[in-house]
């Protein structure tokens, strides 16, 4: 009797397991269609978009670009270089140096010939360091502020650099992130097309492993040498480019990525800066500042731009990405806690009754659930609750609807930006969405639970130290970059 | 139950398949296309560079014989060009584009059903700089799409005919106006003629609107609107359109703004209409403000001592003499060692930065 229990139990879990997957990969695929109808609505009207008027235009809003900094010193002179040459009327970037241990600053110093000059920082959002010395470019003052501070962590020293921060729109980027010389321009594009509704925009972060960078610009780009990197190059595709401007276009979009994302600098003020008791910092502003809004009962708008691209480097090793992903998950998980009054909550709209609960739905217990069946599945066959035949067609249309989905993602890709122009590129892209299934998302699925797990346990989050490969630079051997965003 | 499987199954693979070869189908079909086209475009492109080059005197005939589908091809590149280009050579160019009848399509297509085809159409007149496109384009500013609106609004712009003052103005009396920043470039290049016309809409009930004409008329150096934009300044019932006023008084750069910028000054006013104020008299680069300015250093406020220690930076030597002025009374006052007061500090932030702008001019002279 109890033994038939148990099998019933099994049986129905199975087939519950079964249709999860099916909600949860045709959610991807009505995303990544949502995403097909706007960039063939964005590319229409490309020819029309206006972009170079607003290069010429003496009216468009000035941008802070902040970059946080810390033990970036083999890098940060190209990055900072190529930031101060981005195609955009009017800009600052400010560097702020998070009390590296190694010669970030001392690089930057001989560089830009740095000047310390006395400056009062405001403290309009708050920040726990102490800021040592402000810095300006001693040929343009009014174009590069370096500041130097005691260790505080990345949020803290984004909110240094949105306190020094002179303009009415701060762009967040990372310090080894490549941008597109029109990114800027683009990213900011929303804010002089819908001024008094656009209060943050984000823009695609794409894998520059194995892309040529020449100047500080990525000239040539292709598919990254390792297995481990294409199968990200896939996700990415999959999950930010499409999933973003999916949810852009529900009006949903809860997560801007750090590495690249423009905001209202009076908006970041009102809600306090950046959040620095959580790890996933980025997403977890977007949602406050949706929080700020809705129960403003303002008109706003968050947005995502899918092009051009913001360029960064990806985990090419298992132990690095395997601590990305903990912590990403993490940060879901600490987020949806710190927000849980939003969700299903109709005063926040699509947000509190959409976006997420999709997140927690389909996000945050995902990975528990491909755990589940890699666990249940086998002891279901085994007390006999479902049959050999079963599990093999379960497992072939689970796992070849999330091939369907990735490949979806290729073909919008290849219909819209096309940005892998090689054929090989091409068979290796497809071939890596065949891999994805094939370990990767198990491994994948471990290390988000033990992210999740640990926001639950509330364990200090570990940042760690990311061995960069650094960018093809099309001499014989590029610097190797060390150290770099993965704190 | 398997049964269904089994079709799913099946079902799958053949979408797998499909989603496949679309992969590939579209990549050839655009590298089949895109050969086609480069092939189509290579001729007009050289001989629309040689027009260019020859100043448009030769080859406007050529450009005309052109095959419709060669011409197709290369018309982004030539639309692209003629933003590039300025005088006789655009000229050339435009009455090309005419005598192949694309203005005509144009016009035509502003009628169309698709908002993109009106929108592309108004681009390509704004292109053109077509006069005599103004009352279709100014039509066009109450479309119901904001993008076919907004198209409209920068091809006046670049049309650049006054006439279309009025019309712009009231686009952005709307409940979805057109962006008021879009609205004030394009009303800046109508050019000063339009003064009148931004001047009169000053008292427009609606605030959006008289803040884009303050802007405009700043941008423009209306210096014959003054006594109306100070008027804004003291009477306005929104603090923005104050502040907007203050702001582009201080672009005007007249004598006749000193007076309404320190009024409002006065520390009974808002924080930041007084800190718009402020940088508004370091724009102006009157020097007799200075006293003003130095006073304001120890404001409460952080914003208005921030910017009234940087209108002095830019009032050149006088402000930077107050500035080192307020350090050193600091410094007699309260000693050497002490903690810098906050107005000190902002003394010392605007000195240093002067300083600095002051040694990289001298090597730059130097090195010239």
């Amino acid at each position: 009797m109890t033994a038939e229990v148990i099998r019933d139990i099994l049986r129905y879990t199975d087939v519950t397991i079964f249709v999860y997957f099916i909600a949860l990969n045709s959610s991807y695929l009505v995303l990544i269609v949502l995403a097909g109808l706007e960039f063939g609505r964005h590319l229409r009207r490309a020819p029309f978009a206006g972009a170079d008027d607003m290069f010429r235009s003496p009216l468009t809003l000035p941008v802070s670009v902040i970059v946080p900094a810390y033990n970036e010193g083999p890098g940060i002179v190209a990055a900072v270089t190529a930031m101060t040459a981005l195609r955009y009327p009017r800009y600052e970037v400010v560097v702020v140096d998070d009390g590296s241990g190694d010669d970030t600053f001392e690089r930057l110093r001989a560089e830009f010939d740095l000047v310390e000059v006395p400056r009062v920082v405001p403290g309009e959002v708050p920040y726990h360091s102490r800021v040592l010395s402000v810095h300006v470019a001693r040929a343009n003052p009014e174009t590069l502020t370096v500041v130097r501070k005691t260790n505080g962590g990345k949020a803290d020293a984004l909110n240094v650099g949105i306190n020094l921060a002179r303009h009415p729109l701060i762009c967040m980027v990372d310090a080894d992130s490549v941008l597109d010389p029109d990114a800027l321009l683009s990213v900011a594009k929303p804010f002089g097309d819908d001024p008094l509704r656009v209060a943050a925009c984000g823009g695609v972060v794409r894998i520059a492993n194995g892309c040529k960078v020449v100047g500080g610009r990525v000239v040539d780009v292709r598919m990254p040498r390792q297995w481990l990197v294409r199968i990200q190059v896939v996700e990415y595709l999959r999950a930010f480019l499409m999933g973003r401007t999916g949810w852009s276009r529900l009006g949903g979009l809860v997560v801007i990525s750090g590495a690249f994302g423009v905001f209202r600098r009076d908006l970041v003020v009102e809600i306090g800066g950046m959040a620095t008791d959580t790890i996933g910092e980025d997403a977890e502003l977007v949602v406050r500042l949706h929080h700020h809004l809705r129960r403003r009962r303002q008109d706003y708008r968050v947005i995502f731009v899918a092009e051009p691209v913001s360029w960064s480097e990806a985990p090419s090793s298992l132990r690095v990405l395997g601590r990305q992903r903990r912590r990403w998950h993490r940060g879901i998980a600490e987020i949806l806690r710190k927000h849980r009054g939003m969700i299903a909550n109709p005063r926040y709209g699509r947000i509190g009754l959409i976006a997420l609960p999709y997140y927690v739905v389909f996000e945050l217990l995902a990975p528990f659930v491909e755990l589940a069946a890699l666990v249940l599945l086998p002891l279901g066959l085994w007390v006999g609750a479902v049959d050999l035949a079963f599990v093999w067609r379960f497992v072939l249309v689970a796992y070849g609807y999330g091939l369907l989905v990735s490949l979806a993602a290729l073909f919008i890709e290849e219909v819209s930006f096309h940005r892998y122009p090689r054929w090989g590129d091409l068979v290796r892209g497809v071939l890596a969405a065949i891999l994805e299934n094939f370990g990767y998302r198990q491994i994948l699925a471990v290390w988000q639970v033990r992210g999740a797990l640990g926001a639950l346990h509330g364990r200090r989050a570990e940042w760690g130290v990311m061995h960069r490969t650094g960018f093809d630079t099309g001499r014989e051997s590029a610097e190797p970059v060390s150290v770099g965003v993965d704190r | 139950m398997l049964g269904l499987f089994t079709v799913v199954l099946e079902v799958l693979a053949g979408v797998v398949a499909v989603t496949v070869l679309a992969i590939v189908g579209v990549r050839v079909f655009r590298k089949v296309r895109q050969r086609r086209r480069a092939a189509l475009a290579a001729g007009p492109r050289q001989a629309l560079l040689a027009f260019v080059a020859d100043n448009g005197e030769h080859g406007a005939q050529e450009l005309v014989a052109i095959p419709d589908d060669a011409w197709r091809a290369a018309e982004p590149g030539a639309l692209a060009l003629l933003g590039k280009l300025r005088g006789e050579a655009h000229l050339a160019l435009v009455s090309v584009f005419l005598q192949r009848g694309i203005a005509r399509t144009a016009l035509g297509d502003l009628h169309s059903r698709s908002r993109v085809k009106r929108a592309r159409a108004a681009q390509v007149l704004g292109d053109l700089e077509l006069r005599q496109a103004v009352p279709e384009l100014c039509r066009l500013l109450t479309d119901r799409h904001d993008e076919v609106r907004v198209v409209a609004v920068r091809a006046l712009g670049r049309i650049g005919d006054p006439a279309a003052a009025w019309r712009i103005i009231a686009s952005l009396d709307r409940s979805d106006p057109v962006p008021s920043l879009l609205a004030t470039h394009t009303l800046v290049q109508l050019g000063a003629e339009a003064e009148v016309t931004l001047s009169a809409a000053l008292d427009h009930p609606q605030a959006r609107v008289r803040a884009v004409c303050l802007d405009a008329l700043g941008l423009l150096g209306a210096t014959g609107s003054v006594h109306r934009m100070a008027r804004v300044l003291r009477e306005d019932s929104y603090l923005d359109v104050r502040v907007a006023a203050a702001t582009n008084l201080g672009k005007l750069g007249t004598r006749g703004a000193l007076e309404p910028l320190q009024q409002a000054l006065s520390p009974s006013r808002p924080a930041a209409l007084r800190a718009a104020a402020a940088r508004a008299l370091g724009e102006l680069g009157a020097p007799s403000a200075v006293p003003i300015l130095a006073d304001l250093l120890g404001d409460d406020e952080f914003q208005v001592a921030h910017e009234a220690a940087h209108a002095l930076r830019r009032l050149g030597p006088a402000g930077a003499g107050a500035l080192a002025d307020a350090i050193e009374s600091e410094r007699t006052q309260a000693g050497a060692h002490a903690r810098p007061s906050a107005s000190a500090s902002h003394a010392q932030e605007a000195l240093a930065l002067s300083r600095v702008g002051a040694e990289h001019g001298e090597r730059v002279g130097a090195g010239a």
